[in-house]
């Protein structure tokens, strides 16, 4: 494989690069903050409808069980710290450890939303819990929990097309700031699911 | 043993390797620099308690199970 | 201090080619001046469709009983004339217009951070304006442009149409301020520090985090909406255990920050132009530029005083008050400001002066009256009433369109080479301000008197003012039209502007009219503040900017 592009290449980097790798990085870390808003308003929506006088659970809705999307939790984190030790491995040169962990990380990604998909069907088919037949407590869960599936899901395709550029040298030691920013992501998309695990299952 | 037990235990065993593991990145972390490695820092710190949640979860010490039926 | 720029070999040396062809040159540019060109052009086509539909509603109230459209196509058309307004006019015009047209000449960039983000930007707003017109074809909103449910989950097809539109123009905002943001913390001159920066740039670098954020937020409800109306998801639906007033909590989160989006840059232009016509230095520099930035924080904290009707709960209704009370602050330091840079300055009455000093007599009244309105039982009398569009169009018209037109007329030379026609901008200021006042002042005391807003038909007793605002908005629109006939008649005839007209000392004014491609040849170096007028200039490397020599760097050097 591209274990050759790996070599230092001082000179390779240049001015140019180092200052516009300046902007997207700072670019990047914007839409992550107004992406983040953009979740922060849902999870207003739902606790205010939640506290606003009508109790909780809702009639008809129970409350959801913890144990299989604690499992499915702690799959989503593994990915972020398999994510994180793609990103050491590749700064440090250890292409192939770096390649194996990305797999780790996508494979782990795929699991997770396989385990969406089975608490989703559990819950309309099982429970009959849907989007719009059952009050706030599905406009907010499936909602919530949708648009991080969908998040999960680039994130997915975003790793996918980090393999296939990494196979194909894209990458070198001294130029990843795809790298830089696929992480960045997926370590998003993580922490969201730590605050939607928390107020929808713990709390 | 049924369903429920199994992915218990699947989460209080995950959930301390992945806290362990986040942690540890974290101490390694710690004295790095730069926006984005602030920003990971950040968010290892968030992974590592958000394990820990998922392990309490699966200990029965937050959230909410449902009877078994047997 | 900037790092970019500062080596060589960076953006600051790097030129890229300039497009030859047409398409490439005028139509899906990247030049960050064309771009705010066409902010500037399709901006003003939805300004005249919507000046249209406000015609439209003043004459139906020439008559207690209108009887010039039906009351449902009244209830359309004032909903579509209040959100074009807003998210087609004044907000496009002011921070995709004048922000990308200016701002980054002003801190010495080559353009802005990511130039194919501003293009795609710009191709997202005629696109949602159209839709957002055309939900005329399918039954347009009927709520006003707030659009609060319920009764905006029971309209016509097109609040759809509406809600997707304005989420498509927020996505438009949202990357024009993450654009700005960056192209402002990153790409600075050497030596342009944060208060070196001219302060029309200070108010759009307050300005972008509002964009960046609040317009999300707008994004999330309107989202939730339209998932409310199409799939019957119930947000919003209080019969299925929703709440009609978080979308209040949620569309006041972003649209009052959204207010400081449409007035800051204008805050910007004001104090662009005040300095430069009356020939003397800003006064307060700092207090001003550290003002925009209060606002713009204080303007998060301060949304749920449009709901002090909407059973607020009585312990957040003070703090909500006193929030209030207090954003007046950082606006008076500003208004305060600009009066004491007049004082004693050698005034030059142009007619971009002339607009700065209606901007800031008007946007006081506006700005007095919204203290007013902070005061809970003074709300509680007037709310829904005409006094509140007495209120938001002096703020809104008096102030965000008076600095757009004070900034037309400054900015006018340096982005076609020809100066404004005085005369008939003078014609357009006089009758635009005795039009402006003569519908809006009434509309104050009618609302005192309790006249309600977006209804089609009134009691008898208020005919004599209606209409007295009505045939003062007709002087309005005609000083308008005289506005048009100028910017076509100028752009073929009006005087050579040469590259410095008004001896004005920003960065843009050092270059030529209008600026090349690459704005500069050498990036400057900054040494001081612009708006000291009885100092030498305080820039270096820009002596070869006003001849034929080529630019420093030859383009597509990398």
């Amino acid at each position: 494989m591209a274990v050759a592009s790996l070599a230092p290449d001082a000179g390779e980097v240049d001015q140019l690069y180092i200052e516009t790798r300046e902007l997207r990085l700072q670019g990047f870390l914007f839409f992550l903050i107004s992406d983040c808003v953009l979740f922060s308003s849902f999870i207003f929506a739902y606790l205010y409808m939640r506290n606003s006088g009508q109790g909780w659970p809702p009639p008809g809705v129970q409350r959801l069980d913890v144990a299989f999307a604690a499992w499915n939790s702690v799959v989503l984190f593994g990915s972020g710290a398999t994510m994180h030790y793609a990103l050491e491995n590749f700064k440090y040169g250890h292409f192939m450890r770096y390649m194996w962990f990305l797999l780790a990380t996508i494979v782990l990604g795929v699991m997770f939303l396989g385990g969406q998909a089975y608490e989703y069907n559990h819950l309309i088919f099982g429970e009959h819990v849907t989007w719009a037949g059952s009050g706030i407590f599905g406009a907010s869960f499936f909602t919530l929990t949708g648009m991080h599936g969908f998040h999960v899901f680039i994130g997915v395709c975003y790793l996918t097309v980090l393999v296939l550029q990494s196979a194909a040298g894209v990458y070198t030691r001294g130029k990843y700031f795809g790298i830089t920013a696929g992480t960045l992501y997926w370590h998003f998309v993580d922490v969201i699911w730590v605050v939607l695990f928390s107020i929808f299952y713990l709390l | 043993m049924n369903a429920a037990i199994i992915e218990r235990l699947g989460a209080v065993i995950a959930g301390i390797v992945v806290a362990v593991v986040a942690f540890y990145a974290l101490y390694k972390d710690w004295n790095s620099t730069g926006v984005e490695n602030q920003v990971f820092k950040l968010m290892l710190l968030l992974l590592g308690i958000g394990a820990i949640l998922a392990l309490l979860a699966g200990l029965n010490v937050v959230g909410f199970a449902p009877p078994v039926k047997s | 201090m900037s790092v970019a720029a500062v080596h060589s070999g960076g953006i600051a040396d790097h030129i890229h080619p300039e497009p030859q062809g047409f398409i490439r040159r005028y139509v899906f540019s990247l030049d960050h001046k064309i771009i705010g060109i066409q902010y500037l052009v399709t901006g003003f086509v939805f300004f005249m469709l919507s000046g249209l539909l406000a015609e439209t509603i003043r004459t139906q109230l020439l008559n207690p009983n209108g009887g010039f459209v039906s009351p449902e196509t009244y209830n359309e058309v004032y909903s579509i004339h209040g959100s074009a307004m807003v998210w087609l006019v004044v907000i496009p015009l002011l921070t995709g217009g004048f922000g990308n047209l200016v701002f980054p000449v002003q801190i010495g960039a080559r353009d802005v951070a990511f130039p194919w983000l501003n293009m795609l930007s710009f191709w997202i707003f005629p696109v949602s304006g159209l839709m957002l017109f055309s939900s005329f074809l399918m039954g347009a909103p009927t709520a006003g442009w707030m659009e609060y449910p319920p009764v905006s989950l029971q309209g016509q097809a097109g609040t759809s149409m509406w809600a997707a539109a304005i989420f498509l123009v927020g996505v438009s905002s949202t990357m024009t301020g993450l654009n700005f943001l960056v192209t402002i913390l990153k790409m600075r001159a050497p030596g342009m520090t944060f208060t070196r920066m001219p302060l029309f740039v200070w108010g759009q670098f307050a300005t972008a985090p509002l964009l960046m954020i609040a317009t999300t937020a707008l994004a999330a409800a309107l989202a939730a909406l339209f998932i409310n109306r199409e799939f019957g998801v119930p947000f919003y639906d209080p019969t299925k255990g929703g709440s009609p007033v978080m979308w209040q909590h949620m569309f006041w989160f972003y649209s009052h920050p959204a207010v400081y989006i449409m007035i800051l840059p204008a805050f910007g232009i004001i104090s662009e132009v005040l300095p430069t016509f009356a020939r003397k230095s800003i006064f307060g520099y700092k207090m001003i530029a550290f003002s925009s930035a209060a606002i713009a924080l204080l303007g998060f904290m301060v949304w749920a005083h449009h709901m002090f009707t909407s059973g607020l709960a009585p312990f957040l209704q003070l703090p909500f008050m006193i929030l209030t009370y207090i954003i007046g602050v950082p606006t008076g330091i500003k208004i305060f400001s600009w009066t004491a840079t007049l004082w004693g300055g050698k005034i030059h009455y142009s007619t971009a002066m002339l607009f700065a000093i209606g901007f800031v007599a008007l946007f006081t009244l506006g700005g007095i009256t919204g203290i007013f309105l902070a005061a809970i039982p003074f709300d509680l009398h007037v709310h829904g009433t005409y006094f509140i569009v007495g209120h938001i169009h002096y703020v809104l018209v008096g102030g965000s369109m008076m600095g757009i037109f004070a900034g037309m007329y400054y900015w006018f030379p340096k982005m076609s080479g020809r100066l404004l026609n005085e005369t008939l901008g003078k014609w357009h200021f006089w009758l635009f301000f005795i039009g402006f006042n003569g519908t809006f002042i009434p509309m104050h005391w009618l609302g005192m008197l309790g006249m309600p807003r977006e209804v089609a038909t009134y009691d008898p007793q208020f005919t004599f003012w209606n209409r007295f605002e009505t045939f003062a908005s007709y002087l309005m629109t005609f000083a308008i039209l005289i506005f048009f006939v100028n910017i076509i008649w100028s752009i073929r005839y009006g005087k050579k502007a040469g590259a410095n007209p008004w001896g004005a000392r920003t960065l843009e004014w050092q270059v030529p009219s209008p600026p090349h491609y690459y704005n500069f040849k050498h990036v400057p170096t900054v040494y001081g503040l612009p708006y000291d007028f009885s100092q030498p200039l305080p820039y270096k490397g820009l002596e070869e900017e006003l001849t034929d020599s080529p630019p420093a760097v030859a383009a597509g050097a990398h």
